[in-house]
């Protein structure tokens, strides 16, 4: 077989990037619990600990970011539209969201 | 917040993932049931910090799947505008559903996974060699064949992607389902995949987790526009999801198969037991629902 769906750059890369993110936003939140146990009257904490969520919403969406920026270097026009695709249904999310919530 | 809560909520998801992990289920499954029969949490703000947690489990397994190299990364691309748009479909009914509705469809979700857990195949079944091969299909289009390192051959085993369409359609399923109770629905994606496209079971598996997290990222996005994430709930139970994850793959190693498998199908079945009576607005642990 000639051409397999493998991309080993790419799916190293992906690893990386997913095992880094992970770390970093469990860090993040770990903070914020600490600040708001510390301190619980204070919004500080839970503020914290908010971003620490959202940039676990980010990781996912980052790393199709990722495969658009690498399929479109690589000249797979049809794979980075694929890859679009899940970016513009992400963003509609937050949208819609953004919306319902008046 | 209160110190207490935390610490509860922290123990629970490491129990949940831990046990869920040491069977490489995801612990979404159990967080929802949880926090509703014992902690009197809302149904909505256990479903979507438990979308937190899932999308936190499934990155730092996911990370694993790829270095192993089981991942189809283009297989999971072209079914996440699937999953994507089924998670959006789900928020929207989440905010339609009545909420004995939303217990009914978790109690049938736990119940299928028991199901699953109990008629669970040992070994992949060998693959059908490249049947129906149509010219021009789909899946060869895209170039999703592919193949994957196999231990126990010592070589890569090829296989072919088939029937896209069907599991497409699935994948909707799925994200909606997703959405709707905060899971990852590895309990739909897995068997979509056997059955319609046809993968080796641990291609299957891992481009499941890889999908779940964009997926979980899909509906986890809208509810934080909505404001319905709470994040001195969804905090501590991503925290502790995380960790349990850890610890759960450690026990793998330690535990035997047939007894953990025994007591995961008795907790879905305690726990869908509670959510079928949530359903009907009755409350064993005298928590208000």
């Amino acid at each position: 077989m000639t051409a397999l769906a493998r991309h080993p750059r790419l799916e190293r890369r992906l690893a990386r990037f997913l095992r880094l993110g992970t770390w970093l936003a469990c860090l993040v939140l770990a903070v914020g619990f600490t600040l708001s146990l510390l301190d619980p009257d204070n919004g500080a904490g839970l503020a914290v600990m908010m971003g620490g969520i959202g940039l676990f919403i980010l990781l996912p969406v980052l790393r199709v970011a990722l495969m658009l920026a690498t399929f479109a270097r690589e000249r797979d026009h049809v794979f980075a539209l694929v890859a679009l695709t899940v970016l513009a249904i992400i963003l509609a999310g937050a949208v819609l969201g953004m919306y319902l919530a008046g | 917040m209160d110190l207490g809560f935390s610490v509860w909520l922290i123990a629970v998801s490491v129990g949940a993932s831990a046990l869920g992990g040491a069977l490489g289920m995801a612990s979404g499954i159990f967080i929802v049931p949880l926090l509703t029969a014992f902690g009197g949490v809302d149904i909505h703000t256990a479903v979507t910090a438990s979308i937190v947690s899932v999308i936190a489990c499934s990155c730092g397994s996911a990370a694993s799947f790829l270095e192993e190299g089981l991942t189809n990364i283009r297989v999971a691309l072209v079914l996440e505008t699937a999953t994507t748009l089924g998670a959006l479909s789900g928020v929207l009914l989440a905010g339609i559903v009545s909420v004995s509705l939303l217990y009914a469809l978790f109690a049938a979700i736990l119940l299928l996974s028991a199901w699953q857990m109990l008629s669970r195949r040992g070994q992949p079944d060998v693959m059908a060699p490249a049947a129906g091969n149509v010219p021009g299909d789909w899946a060869t289009a895209l170039r999703l064949h592919s193949a994957y390192p196999d231990q126990a051959a010592g070589s890569d085993i090829a296989y072919r992607v088939q029937r896209l369409p069907l599991g497409l359609g699935f994948m909707y399923v799925a994200g909606m389902v997703s959405a709707l109770l905060g899971i990852g629905s590895g309990v739909l994606k897995i068997p979509a995949m056997d059955t319609a496209l046809r993968l080796p079971i641990k291609v299957s598996s891992a481009t499941s987790n890889f999908m779940i997290g964009v997926t979980a990222a899909a509906s986890g996005i809208a509810y934080l526009a909505l404001g319905e994430i709470d994040a001195a709930i969804a905090g501590p139970v991503a925290l502790g999801s995380v960790a349990g994850a850890i610890l759960g793959a450690r026990l793998l190693a330690v535990i035997s198969g047939p007894a953990l498998r025994l007591l995961f199908i008795l907790v879905l079945l305690a726990l869908s037991v509670q959510m079928i009576l949530a359903a009907f607005g009755i409350s064993l642990t005298g928590v208000d629902l």
